[in-house]
């Protein structure tokens, strides 16, 4: 029986007022629930917008996006959302900071502390719940704006490159916290970056865009869980080269878009 | 501690350079008192109690001045940052009215308002509504964009993106622009005081030069000087218990 997609994209358009092309050119796209996606491509092809259109903060020009079969009209409580970078409230402790999806709709309670508290501990960051993001790393910032998007217990978790800019082992550990805490609660993934290797240790499966179009969706093909070792070995290295093969044909010759025909 | 120190000691010379030139007779009392006269001449004004009610009016006046101007300054601040089309409605009017002196204004305002308290305080209010206002509007308009998104996503309201995100974020670019306000309250108060006052360390530098006590002039100079180092230094103090709280950097 097929697994009923939660988020849903079809033929999806969007154009940045004055440009001369359509940044998201007709994208068909679905994601069940539970699941990791990674969107892979190069810089400016399109991956970001396609992400915030998902996450209802760009409405489309044309088509139509769906989350649990019921269309976006903007930004849903069911779906977090992680940027480029933290963007953490300087002012507020790391707990606060955790708490402001919270606290935007009424006063946190005793319960919405202790999960914000359990979300910190689950980073490592139980100790330094107090602490403000001017005192933190930026692989502890990055941990905390993952927790405050979880803390609503998503089902749709949307993140916009969110370890780019973080050094090597600690974007690793921030991989396998993001796997832990989505396979222990169940949420989705829409996870955008231009990294392959990380796309493919993280993704169950990869869409790959390229001007604007998805030129490739397919599953990736190892097995769970993924070991922090499996980035060694053969099987890790055949799926990246031949998702590299995908976007170095796409960046040649633009293919055609998969789904539906743009 | 070294540096004020050597702050002091700056000012000891100064003065003492300042005493020897007048002794010398090389410059008439007239034209520059005397630091020994002008002490003097600050001790008959604090011992006798007359300095008091001329310190409590200009006090008064820009503590009015200054509490007017920053309501209006932040008011239009936040008003014209959340409503670009009234900013550009506006924008020239306000910077119109930055643009007149406001001394040139006294005597309207004396028309007005009549001679005493009212006028001053318009005066003072006026000069300190505009760093409120730019500091204000430019902090509140100059929010990191990843964070008003996120504001967004999180389906947070008008209001509460400007009271939870804008405003704490604007905070230190607004207390600059009061710390500016602060020192420009007292300049426009004693000024309001020469055009339009009957009491006040301002009027009393005008009753001073009627009567060519130029040690009496210095003297207030000193207390209105001591008077403004007081207030910033206030102010700057209640900034860093503020800004403790938003621990930035």
């Amino acid at each position: 029986m097929p697994i009923e997609p939660f988020l849903t994209l079809e033929g999806v358009r969007y154009r940045f007022p004055g440009d001369p092309a359509d940044t998201v050119a007709g994208v068909d796209w679905s994601l069940p629930r539970g699941a990791i996606h990674c969107l892979l491509g190069r810089s400016g092809c399109g991956k970001t917008t396609l992400l915030k259109l998902a996450a209802g903060l760009l409405a489309p020009d044309d088509g139509a996006i769906r989350i649990d079969g019921v269309p976006l009209r903007g930004p849903s409580p069911r779906v977090g959302f992680v940027f480029q970078a933290p963007t953490l409230l300087d002012w507020l402790s790391a707990l606060d900071n955790v708490l402001l999806p919270v606290s935007l709709k009424r006063r946190p309670k005793a319960s919405d502390r202790d999960e914000a508290s359990d979300l910190l501990a689950a980073m490592g960051l139980g100790a330094l719940a107090g602490r403000r993001p001017a005192a933190l790393s930026g692989g502890q910032r990055s941990r905390v704006a993952m927790a405050r998007a979880l803390i609503g217990r998503p089902d749709l978790l949307l993140l916009d490159e969110p370890f780019a800019a973080l050094d090597a082992l600690t974007r690793e550990e921030l991989q396998d916290d993001l796997l832990r805490l989505c396979a222990s609660r169940g949420t989705a993934a829409l996870f955008v970056t231009h990294d392959i290797a990380e796309a493919v240790y993280l993704g169950d499966r990869v869409g790959v865009m390229a001007a604007g179009r998805l030129v490739h969706e397919g599953a990736v093909p190892l097995p769970r869980p993924r070991p922090p070792g499996i980035r060694y070995e053969p099987a890790f290295g055949a799926a990246c080269r031949a998702l590299r093969a995908i976007m170095d044909e796409a960046s040649d010759a633009p293919s055609p878009p998969i789904g539906r025909a743009a | 501690m070294r540096a004020r120190l050597a702050s002091a000691l700056l000012l000891a010379g100064l003065v003492a350079a300042w005493e020897a030139w007048c002794r010398s007779g090389a410059v008439s009392p007239l034209v520059l008192p005397a630091p020994s006269a002008v002490a003097e001449t600050l001790w008959g004004e604090i011992a006798s109690g007359r300095l008091w009610p001329h310190l409590r009016v200009t006090a008064t006046e820009m503590a009015l001045g200054l509490l007017a101007g920053t309501v209006l300054g932040l008011g239009a601040g936040i008003l014209l940052a959340e409503w670009p089309a009234l900013h550009r409605v506006l924008r020239p009017y306000v910077l119109a009215s930055q643009l007149v002196p406001k001394l040139a204004l006294g005597p309207l305002l004396i028309l007005w308002f009549g001679f005493g308290l009212t006028p001053t305080v318009v005066v003072t209010a006026l000069i300190c509504f505009f760093p409120l206002f730019e500091t204000t509007l430019t902090g509140v308009t100059q929010v990191d964009p990843g964070q008003r998104e996120l504001f967004r996503m999180l389906g947070a309201g008008r209001l509460q993106t400007l009271l939870r995100l804008k405003l704490p974020s604007a905070l230190p670019v607004i207390l600059a622009g009061f710390r500016v306000a602060i020192v420009l309250a007292l300049v426009g108060a004693v000024v309001g005081e020469f055009v339009g006052g009957r009491q006040g360390l301002g009027a009393s530098i005008v009753a001073a030069q009627s009567v060519m006590d130029s040690s009496l002039i210095v003297a207030l100079f000193v207390v209105i000087t001591a008077l403004g180092m007081a207030v910033y230094e206030a102010a700057r103090g209640l900034e860093a218990l503020i800004l403790r709280r938003y621990a930035r950097g």
